[in-house]
């Protein structure tokens, strides 16, 4: 309805994308480069968690497991295969997003706190198969909790810079389509009221698992990345609830089932974290943990969702 | 034969028989008013047509093709839409939005033709006034009438309205007459669950009367209104209401 408005905020985030797109060669600090990368990998991940927890209302605990299957499948194509890098960035988001979909289709019939439930539950069990599997089997795959080592890639910062930026990107754009599409408009309907959604010919069950493997698509690209960048993984790093727990609190800041939540969240805790984190080393944490609740006890909405001008620009 | 067909429909929750055996039929372009006591089972019966229960036994026919135990919102796209007793509105989308679901996805249709179709309905249902505010902050009359909206934009062409017009105040009642008859005159077939007289007697061609679950009677209102069975069942006081109105 505010198309117009909409379609400006568009503009100008393409234009910052573009701009983003030159920056390496004006940014001279290698860590200033690398610091940018991670908060546009966070604004990313974030949104994949957004993407379908924000618009659905289906809190899902374990989107990590989709960023982990990304991680290793990167690194066994690539040590295992020799499948080079991009072939294999591929491979991690199909695989993603297929083991999305058979782990949907029973999920996703549950509602609730019980959704949330399996889906952390599936995320720890995939942590213990990679940890379990070879010992149990005799064979070396997933190397256990020795973790794989990849090839190490001679890439500089700058080639991660460029490989997150467009996956953001997508996420981001991805979040666009979904605010003004019939798709969007379904899951919108979904956390409302999923059986007056499903009655007014909504298909709940499509739309909902629509969501959740384009989500687990993206983390599945994200891992893989984050595996090529540091070149070593273990199960109890990629499948790290900890991430889950980032990706939750950081939408949760930005704003739920907003279009510029996961961008404002995820921006604003990785540079506060970056920030504190070198000068209180041993309090940050807890610092973090206050401005969190701070936050959340004064924006119930998240920072974009409280914003009084959202009922206007419905778009941000 | 085109229209809405149940045949023998039961429908069990544990031990209780909330429908038992209901058998009817609903033609092109006829008004059919249903009543019965609290807890009769009309809600749990226009439920099974539509596909959120999925009847214990008995067959649904919708012109003809069978739809007993489809997917709700197959059965949707197929035409046959409902409103719902306890409303049920998107409350964090504005009424424009609740509206456009049902043109986009029950009617299948682009955002284009979809937002036009969510125009006119809203038009028709006198939502105007309404349509950029969020549906949880308008009043229950209004919320009555997105209900029916919702149903409308999909294009459905049979309507079950499940007590769209409890709650409201006669000069309203009348409002929502005179957009049941404009509905009406459209071509669409209607089923109208209404505890008011009133409103059932003077807008139906036919009414059915459910009690525990069973079908007691079936006839024209005038007719209906006399069985035995229905004034002791059901209308025993409030017939004689009636009768002094
Ligand atoms: N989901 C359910 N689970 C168990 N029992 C139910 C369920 N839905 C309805 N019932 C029971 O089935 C019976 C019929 O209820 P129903 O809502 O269909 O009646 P109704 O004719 O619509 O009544 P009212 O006029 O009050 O709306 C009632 O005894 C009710 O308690
Ligand atoms: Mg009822």
């Amino acid at each position: 309805m505010n198309s117009r408005i909409d379609r400006i905020i568009l503009v100008i985030f393409l234009g910052i994308t573009a701009a983003l797109a030159f920056l390496p060669n004006f940014v001279e600090s290698e860590y200033l480069l690398r610091l940018i990368t991670v908060v546009i990998f966070w604004i990313g991940i974030a949104g994949c968690w957004n993407m379908m927890s924000g618009y659905t209302g289906y809190i899902d605990f374990g989107p990590v497991v989709y960023f982990g299957i990304g991680s290793y499948v990167v690194a066994i194509a690539m040590t295992k295969y020799g499948i080079p890098f991009f072939p294999s960035l591929l491979l991690s988001g199909i695989m993603s997003s297929l083991v999305a979909f058979l782990v949907g289709i029973p999920t996703l019939r549950l509602r609730g706190a019980y959704f949330a439930i399996a889906t952390f539950a599936f995320a720890e069990a995939m942590k213990q198969i990679t940890l379990e599997f070879d010992r149990t089997f005799s064979v070396s795959f997933f190397q256990g909790s020795d973790g794989i080592t990849l090839p190490i890639s001679g890439h500089d910062n700058s080639f991660f810079f460029y490989c997150v930026l467009p996956v953001t990107f997508l996420v981001v754009l991805a979040h666009y389509f979904i605010e003004h599409s019939k798709f969007g408009y379904g899951l919108k309907a979904i956390k409302e009221a999923e059986t007056a959604a499903e009655i007014s010919g909504v298909n709940t069950t499509a739309n909902k698992l629509g969501a959740y493997v384009s989500s687990a698509f993206f983390l599945g690209l994200f891992g893989a990345i984050e595996a090529y960048w540091i070149t070593y993984i273990t199960p109890s790093d990629v499948f790290n609830v900890q991430k889950t727990v980032q990706m939750v609190i950081m939408t949760l800041l930005g704003g739920m089932g907003t279009f510029l939540g996961p961008v404002v969240g995820a921006t604003f805790l990785t540079l506060i974290s970056e920030a504190l984190g070198a000068r209180f080393v041993e309090y940050y944490l807890i610092m973090i943990g206050g401005i969190i609740i701070v936050a959340i006890l004064i924006m119930p909405n998240g920072i974009i969702g409280s914003l009084k001008i959202r009922k206007k620009f419905r778009f941000i | 034969m085109t229209g809405l067909e149940c045949r023998k429909v039961s429908m069990k929750f544990g031990a209780l028989a909330a429908v038992q055996m209901v058998s009817f039929s609903l033609n092109p372009g006829e008004i059919l008013g249903m009543i019965g006591p609290n807890g009769a089972g009309k809600t749990t019966l226009l439920n099974c047509v539509i596909g959120i229960h999925k009847p214990t036994s008995g067959k649904i026919f919708l012109n003809q093709i069978d739809i007993t135990g489809m997917k709700p919102h197959k059965i949707c796209r197929m035409g046959l839409a409902k409103t719902s007793q306890i409303m049920e509105p998107f409350m964090a989308m504005t009424v424009f939005e609740n509206v456009l679901v049902g043109a986009l996805h029950g009617g299948r249709m682009r955002m284009r033709p979809a937002t036009e179709q969510t125009e006119k309905v809203i038009e028709l249902v006198g939502l105007k006034e309404y349509a950029s505010k969020l549906s949880g902050s308008i009043p229950v009359p209004a919320r009555r009438r997105l209900e029916l909206a919702r149903a409308l934009a999909s294009g459905a062409n049979i309507l079950l309205l499940d007590e769209n017009m409890a709650g409201l105040n006669p000069h309203e009642i009348d409002e929502a007459l005179e957009i049941l008859k404009k509905i009406r005159n459209s071509g669409k077939s209607l089923i109208v669950i209404e505890h008011i007289m009133r409103v059932v007697m003077g807008i139906s061609d036919r009414i059915i009367v459910l009690n525990y679950g069973s079908k007691i009677a079936e006839g024209f209102p005038e007719e209906v209104v006399n069985y035995e069975t229905v004034i002791k069942a059901y209308l025993g006081d409030k017939l004689s209401s009636l009768k002094v109105a």
